[in-house]
């Protein structure tokens, strides 16, 4: 009975948990030295073309640099010894939903704002260890030293 | 050289070496807001538990020395150290989206003459970028009733699709989508025929 009822849960929750986890956000363009995207406890190493999924890790090493574009639009690049996570990414304009939080552990990055600041300027969130940035559709950089 | 020049030599160049191996402060995280492509400037806020700072001023700057210190009152630097000192982001910094409107004839699937023109060239541009992320979306003027108009959407959608697939264009980076009459480019009332919002827009990214 405990095993079925697993297997239940499985079979119900499963297919979200799948389809979540697929869910495309965005795409790399430029990469330089080395640069790794870390994905469900693996590191895999970034190439120009590849696609960005919910959940994405990005980290670049001492000459690494890397340059993304999310599903809305929004332009983000790394310098070195940089550490970004993908914390929410939410584009769904036919239901009114959006979501823009990255957080910058350490490193430098330039951030260029899409659909998401534009249509709910309030979704969208840059976290750092030593404070947060609010965005009012514009184009920034900063440098966090970790 | 007389000994009090060669007594103030030796007591500099000790100072400057003195300086040099005192403990240093690391350098404090810091956040400047650029000019925007087309030359506006928007706002940022910085914020912390202990305050919070608004740049609005293109290259104006605020530091942060700690999660313990408030953001520090803005400064303004000029724009070439910014560049300097960002150089590593920049310069690998995405190109903006390259965004198309293709039109279509009144209530119908079929392009117009000057838009079907441009498909050559969204199919170079998506070549060219090596996109894997390019969106095409269906929309209608307000002809017709909603269901009808979302069919033609989804229609007008897909012919486009094809018309990019066939020329060789991997269909898993399409992403088509549709939009019926909800999303006008340019806002009417209800049953107006309106050129401008019977289109497909196609994002490349």
């Amino acid at each position: 009975m405990k095993g079925l009822c697993f297997l239940l849960v499985l079979l119900v929750f499963c297919p979200a948990f799948v389809q979540a986890q697929d869910e495309r956000i965005g795409s790399i363009k430029n990469v330089e030295g080395e640069v790794f995207v870390l994905r469900g406890g693996e590191a895999i190493t970034a190439e120009a073309g590849k696609v960005l999924y919910r959940g994405d890790q990005l980290k670049t090493g001492e000459t690494g640099r890397v340059g993304v574009v999310f599903r809305d639009d929004t332009r983000l690049s790394l310098g070195g010894n940089s550490d970004l996570a993908v914390e929410q990414f939410e584009f769904a304009p036919g239901e009114g939903r959006f979501g823009l939080v990255l957080r910058l552990a350490r490193g430098m990055a330039a951030f260029v704002s899409g659909q998401i600041s534009k249509l709910a300027p309030d979704a969208v969130r840059l976290e750092t260890p030593v404070g947060t940035v609010g965005v009012r559709g514009t184009h920034f950089v900063m440098n966090i030293v970790g | 050289m007389g000994l009090l020049s060669r007594i103030l030599v030796v007591l500099s160049v000790s100072a400057m070496l003195a300086a040099c191996s005192a403990p240093q402060a690391p350098p404090p995280s810091m956040f400047v807001l650029l000019p925007d492509d087309n030359g506006t400037v928007g706002r940022i806020t910085v914020s912390n538990p202990q305050g919070t700072q608004t740049l609005g001023q293109a290259w104006q700057a605020t530091v942060v020395a700690d999660a313990a210190a408030s953001p520090a009152a803005p400064t303004l630097l000029s724009a070439d150290e910014v560049k300097a000192r960002f150089h590593d982001a920049l310069a690998v910094q995405p190109e903006p989206v390259r965004r198309f409107i293709l039109y279509f004839q009144k209530g119908s699937k079929a392009l117009t003459e000057e838009s079907q023109a441009l498909i050559p060239e969204v199919i170079a541009t998506i070549r060219e970028r090596r996109s894997v992320d390019t969106s095409v979306v269906g929309h209608t003027d307000t002809v017709g009733s909603n269901e009808a108009n979302m069919r033609l959407s989804r229609e007008r959608a897909a012919i486009i699709a094809m018309m990019l697939t066939d020329s060789g264009i991997d269909p898993t980076m399409l992403e088509t989508s549709s939009h019926g009459e909800r999303n006008p480019l340019v806002p009417t009332a209800d049953e107006v025929s309106e050129p401008r919002n019977r289109r497909v827009e196609i994002t490349v990214r």
